[in-house]
């Protein structure tokens, strides 16, 4: 057999053994695809709650209560409750403010008091105390505004204010909906799981002997290192098309956000290559560190959710406070779901998403020097 | 011809405070089966090791069929079935037998002709499908040879070719071996049941703590536990 149809055999032997004993194990299988499935699917549904209330603008639950029964208080309480933003709510029977609250009916309580005409009482709000505070500015600025033209005799205050103040916010490009931050998230968390199932099983075959025996033939260290990099390579790249699916396919149709895939989706191929190829860095960083398939399943699991914890995986990067946000730098897990979010969020160009390929690819230049310093093979 | 010659082998363990073989010297004839025997820590394993291109680093000369043992490709006259059973269990018998045939270097065509030919010799034919996890531990000590004769070595090298088997599997590993000695296979048995080697074995070398303390033909042994314990003294080896 020549070298080169020798070396070629050696190498599809190689993988196709390290393709079988993993398919073979439910347990990889149930990390590698169902946890990251799972968590795109509950975590999507939990967000749309979040961006429904951040983005989309739930409505303001109150209660409306007009003790005056003035025309003006009887105007005011019209014009509260046809607002767009608002939902009415009634009051339960014998239920104060502070059993609504905690009891979650309403988020706040308007009393338009006796004396609101002749300008003696003004309106009174109760806020729910844990009501968040974008919401409490939002519902003073509308209540006012309402009493203000009631007050004045104003029919529409908005449409006066238009000619001084108009908005001219961009579209918004930062924030990812929840499929956009799920999707890459929870494929990029699992894709650096790939570490435990391939240091696990690099060191379970140096317990058992069956690398030692590999080495007893005739075969290149180097086909070796390939042979068992290549499939878990090939596998990080199948992980990501499946989370991907799943996101367009299956979680766009259940939640109320689409998928899209931007302007330039083709620059998902680099993006993925280079991140698959750090995921496999930290893989092989992990089987050189450890010195057993119980210490590298520790070290993967704790290292892969300290990296989803400080890069946006866990909490999306524009929700965390500054020090965090400096401190995401620090996980690879960052930079990948940037690279991403740059391609579906915001249409970068190449050469934005380019800073952040580096980067992953240094990431895994430095883990592939320290393992291949470290490993023992024996 | 000299199937293995292994002239003043030394080496030592990183941190070890003696050698684990010291001027180390052992030949086995072509077409002979020896025996290799020591109580724990004499080198047996150490010098399979060596002998099969596993531990760099020591000093001497090992020559398989007269070629040294710096290309590995020289490896390819050796058959080993190490100690521990070094088979993939997720895998079948016969998975592990195509895998092993291609690091080997046998083509697709061979590996099958040569699995049969293993998987009859070793008694596994009708579980060649079966994943290794499922088998006893007899089927996977049989599988381990049956791995080791696949490329259809020269110079076989057992290490303790029937720990922890049924009389039933170690009886058919003793026939096979005799068969495939009587073939012209020249084999190298470590173990450390007496019988085992009295009954396979033309030869024997005994070592104890890296130095080889005995060699000479089995026929002149008359017991050869006695002569083991004379030789290696009784007192208990936990090392």
């Amino acid at each position: 057999m020549g070298d080169f149809k020798l070396i070629f055999r050696q190498l599809k032997e190689l993988i196709r053994k390290e393709m079988l004993i993993l398919l073979r194990d439910r347990q990889t299988i149930l990390l590698l695809f169902l946890m990251p499935v799972a968590l795109i699917f509950f975590l999507s549904l939990a967000m749309e709650g979040v961006w429904a209330d951040k983005l989309t603008g739930r409505k303001i639950q109150l209660i409306i209560e007009n003790e005056s029964q003035s025309p003006k208080a009887n105007l005011l309480e019209e014009k509260i409750k046809s607002n767009k933003l608002i939902q009415p709510v009634d009051r339960p029977h014998g239920v104060d403010n502070d059993q609504i609250f905690a009891d979650g009916k309403a988020h706040a309580v308007i009393t338009i008091p006796k004396g609101f005409d002749e300008g003696d009482k003004p309106v009174e709000m109760y806020f729910d105390p844990v009501i968040d505070a974008g919401y409490k500015i939002a519902t003073r600025s509308l209540i006012t505004s309402l009493t203000v033209e009631v007050v004045m005799g104003i029919d529409n205050l908005e449409t006066v204010v238009a000619g001084l103040v108009t908005e001219k916010t961009k579209p918004n490009k930062e924030f990812p909906s929840p499929l956009q931050q799920t999707v890459p998230a929870y494929a990029i968390f699992a894709m650096f799981f790939i570490a435990i199932p391939m240091s696990v099983g690099f060191l379970r075959e140096k317990k058992d002997g069956t690398l030692q025996r590999l080495f007893t033939y005739p075969v290149n260290t180097n086909l070796v290192i390939l042979g068992k990099i290549i499939p878990y390579y090939l596998i990080n790249i199948f992980q990501f098309i499946l989370m991907l699916l799943v996101g367009v396919f299956i979680m766009s149709h259940i939640i109320s956000f689409s998928f899209h895939l931007g302007e330039h989706p083709w620059h998902m191929l680099p993006v993925t290559l280079v991140v698959a190829a750090a995921t496999t860095g930290f893989g092989v960083l992990v089987a050189s560190l450890a010195r057993t398939p119980e210490q590298s399943s520790t070290l993967a699991a704790t290292g892969a959710i300290l990296m989803g914890v400080f890069g946006g995986i866990m909490m999306p990067h524009v929700l965390m406070p500054m020090v965090m946000k400096k401190l995401a730098m620090i996980s690879p897990m960052y930079w990948a779901h940037q690279a991403y979010l740059d391609i579906f969020l915001r249409d970068a160009a190449f050469v934005t998403i380019l800073p952040k390929l580096i980067v992953l690819t240094l990431f895994a230049g430095i883990c592939f020097y320290i393992a291949g310093r470290r490993v023992q093979w024996m | 011809m000299k199937a293995l010659a292994v002239s003043s082998v030394t080496f030592s363990y990183d941190g070890a405070p003696q050698c684990a073989l010291n001027n180390f010297s052992i030949s086995v004839e072509e077409g002979r089966m020896q025996a290799f025997l020591g109580p724990n820590g004499a080198g047996k394993s150490t010098l399979m090791r060596i002998i099969t291109g596993q531990l760099r680093g020591y000093s001497g000369e090992v020559l398989i069929y007269g070629d040294k043992m710096t290309d590995r490709s020289a490896l390819i006259s050796i058959g080993y079935a190490p100690q521990p059973i070094s088979l993939y269990t997720a895998l079948t018998a016969r998975e592990n037998l195509r895998f092993f045939g291609a690091m080997a270097g046998l083509s697709d065509e061979q590996v099958v002709l040569r699995s049969n030919i293993v998987l009859e010799q070793t008694g596994l034919t009708a579980h060649s499908e079966e994943t290794v996890i499922t088998f006893s531990g007899g089927m996977q000590r049989r599988l381990n040879l049956a791995v080791a004769l696949l490329h259809s070595p020269k110079l076989l090298l057992l290490d303790e070719p029937t720990v922890g088997v049924d009389p039933q599997s170690r009886n058919h590993i003793y026939n096979a071996l005799m068969e495939l000695n009587t073939a012209g296979m020249t084999i190298l048995l470590s173990t450390h049941i007496m019988e085992e080697a009295q009954r396979l074995c033309s030869s024997v070398t005994l070592a104890d703590r890296g130095e080889v303390i005995f060699n000479g033909p089995m026929s002149e042994i008359d017991n050869l536990e006695k002569l083991f314990l004379e030789k290696t003294g009784r007192g208990l080896r936990d090392e």
